[in-house]
């Protein structure tokens, strides 16, 4: 896979393979060509009907539930008739939720920002200048390779000897460092891809390392920097091991973890617990359907360079 | 690329911040398994007193230890088989039957950015016997209501459908990128040859997009050997020991038993286990990726 300008909003003339969103038609599939008029294969249409059905029945159930009454949910119905949009009140008002969802975007963005800010100048100096060699390219990826249980024991006796244990800041520290790999390594594929004779022309300029890297790599990577930000944020947002070892208490928990608390009951209210899952989903829904574009440019990228 | 001294030190610089995440996350957490695994540890007071292969015998010994080892790599292996078919074959599909699926492919991404916690969540909703969704769909057609997430030979296989429904996108979208990015005038070509349909794709597509479903495959291995949250949510292990993976195990063992020393014996054993399981793969995916390479 050589060309990866998935949807980017590039000019036309490096749109070469754009699969949609706005982007120009491509050409494949341009007026006349052969393909359009083999029309569109029956098993095709059928399994894309079954993928979308599989995909959006358990979430439109998840929203059919959270507006259903306690008995309602063990009744075997579908969809309530009569919606009970009190479950979103109650599990919203005078809960610990509103404040663990905000919880979770601050650790999620400030983990993300730190993210790049520490994985940045690191992708540059391993394509541009081979920094740290083979072996320093060839490791970055292996802290992703083994489950996060190895490492919650070990952060979680850091984090108390640095006396940030049960906090926010400790949470957003231990995110930031997690990504950092899967930064380097989406970033990576986009710093091969940057023209290389721009760093020639700023070299010619007397521009040294540092004044390349502030002001030529940093604004041609910011695409990048939002695709893979994205992505980052989110599997911030939703990590559930570290969290729930390192935040405790309900000033620092985050969402997955007071979400996970919601079980504690004798008698659970799928209703309210399908309601606090919906508000859960809701940000990181909203920012997806802007960010969706960038967020496909930034998982394609790394498995393509 | 020859590099001027000045460069070389602003590079040193520039990679420290990523050495300093490899030290803090690679190094530093093997080197604490590694002494915890030999010592007599609990989370309070670590490394109390040397013990040698103790740890490491009495989990080597322990059946539980090795069933949730075996069960982890078939959960793994399952899924991320189940996870390739099916992306592989709703990326072609989605490439064949939507001109651009820009609709189609935002709505078939929407798994992959639910927290796992929703997922497990959504999944035990689904499969509540009680009026969940599978239940009273199988009741219209009069079949007697499953309890997949208490039956012992089940729940697994049901952890294991939420784990698909997850991450199956993602291979969906690597593979549908692949697919983009192909040189329309070879399929062109190999059309006019008279080659079309199943022969098309096994000879020409397949083998242009070999390299990126073996890249995609590994990083759905390397995802699903971590599985913790869905069992977490969904069945706390259960019922018996039916779905405890090693991640859950050790979860278990460092904070129900604050045995530490324990707990970093089984997860030495995990990481031998999960590097046995990831070497073979990540040399095929890189070796697939280079014959793709090379007849592009």
């Amino acid at each position: 896979m050589k060309t990866l300008e998935l949807d980017r909003g590039a000019p036309p003339a490096t749109v070469a393979v754009t699969g949609g969103a706005g982007g120009p038609g491509t050409s494949p599939d341009a007026p006349g060509a052969p393909r359009r008029r083999r029309g569109r294969p029956a098993w095709a249409v059928t399994v894309v009907v079954l993928a979308l059905a599989a995909t959006l029945v358990p979430l439109a159930y998840l929203l059919s539930v959270s507006l259903m009454g306690r008995d309602e949910t063990v009744s075997g119905i579908l969809f309530t008739t009569s919606p009970r949009f009190s479950n979103w009140a109650d599990v919203v008002v005078g809960t610990d939720l509103p404040r663990s969802i905000a919880n979770s975007v601050v650790a999620a963005l400030g983990g993300a920002a730190l993210s790049l800010a520490f994985g940045l100048p690191g992708a540059w100096a391993i394509v541009r200048y081979r920094s740290g060699g083979r072996g320093l390219a060839g490791l970055v990826t292996s802290p992703w390779l083994l489950p996060p249980i190895v490492a919650v024991v070990p952060l979680f006796t850091l984090l108390r000897i640095l006396g940030l244990n049960d906090t926010l800041l400790g949470l957003t520290l231990v995110y930031a460092l997690l990504n950092v790999p899967i930064a380097v390594w989406l970033l990576e594929g986009f710093v091969r891809k940057l023209p290389p004779d721009v760093f020639e022309a700023a070299a010619l300029d007397g521009a040294g390392p540092w004044r390349t890297l502030g002001l030529v790599v940093v604004p041609l990577m910011v695409p990048a920097l939002v695709a893979v930000g994205t992505i980052t944020a989110i599997l911030n947002y939703n990590e559930f091991l570290l969290a729930t070892f390192i935040t405790q208490s309900p000033e620092s928990q985050t969402a997955p973890v007071a979400l996970s608390l919601f079980y504690g009951d004798r008698t659970p209210h799928f209703g309210k617990i399908a309601a606090a899952s919906v508000m859960v989903i809701v940000p990181v829904f909203a920012v997806a359907t802007f960010l969706q574009r960038w967020m496909v440019d930034g998982l394609t990228s790394g498995v393509g360079k | 690329m020859a590099s001027s001294l000045a460069e070389r030190r602003a590079g040193r610089l520039f990679v420290s911040p990523t050495v300093l995440t490899l030290l803090v996350l690679g190094a530093f957490p093997l080197l604490f398994i590694l002494a915890a695994a030999f010592t007599d540890s609990s989370l309070g007071k670590p490394f109390k007193e040397f013990t040698g292969a103790d740890n490491l015998a009495t989990v080597l010994g322990n059946a539980d230890v090795v069933a949730s080892l075996s069960r982890t790599v078939g959960y793994a292996v399952g899924t991320t088989a189940a996870s390739v078919v099916l992306g592989v074959v709703v990326a072609t599909a989605v490439h064949q039957a939507v001109r651009s699926g820009a609709v189609v492919r935002t709505l078939l991404l929407l798994p992959l950015i639910v927290p796992p916690v929703v997922v497990g969540t959504l999944f035990k909703l689904i499969f509540n016997p009680a009026g969940g969704l599978l239940a009273t769909v199988l009741g219209f057609v009069g079949i007697p209501a499953p309890a997949p997430l208490s039956d012992p030979g089940l729940a697994l296989g049901a952890v294991m459908v939420a784990d698909i429904w997850e991450w199956t996108p993602l291979v969906f979208i690597l593979v549908f990128a692949a697919l983009l990015g192909q040189d329309p005038s070879i399929t062109e070509a190999a059309r006019m040859d008279g080659a079309h349909g199943w022969k098309l794709f096994a000879a020409v597509t397949l083998p242009a997009i070999a390299g990126t479903i073996a890249a995609a495959a590994f990083i759905r291995l390397v995802l699903a050997l971590k599985v913790f949250d869905l069992v977490y949510i969904m069945t706390a292990g259960g019922p018996g020991q039916s779905t405890t993976t090693t991640s859950y195990l050790i979860h278990q063992v460092a904070l129900k038993e604050f045995d530490i020393g324990r707990a970093s014996a089984i997860t030495l054993l995990l990481a031998v286990v999960v590097t046995l399981v990831t070497l073979p793969a990540a040399g095929l995916a890189a070796r697939l990726r280079r014959k793709e390479e090379a007849t592009a």
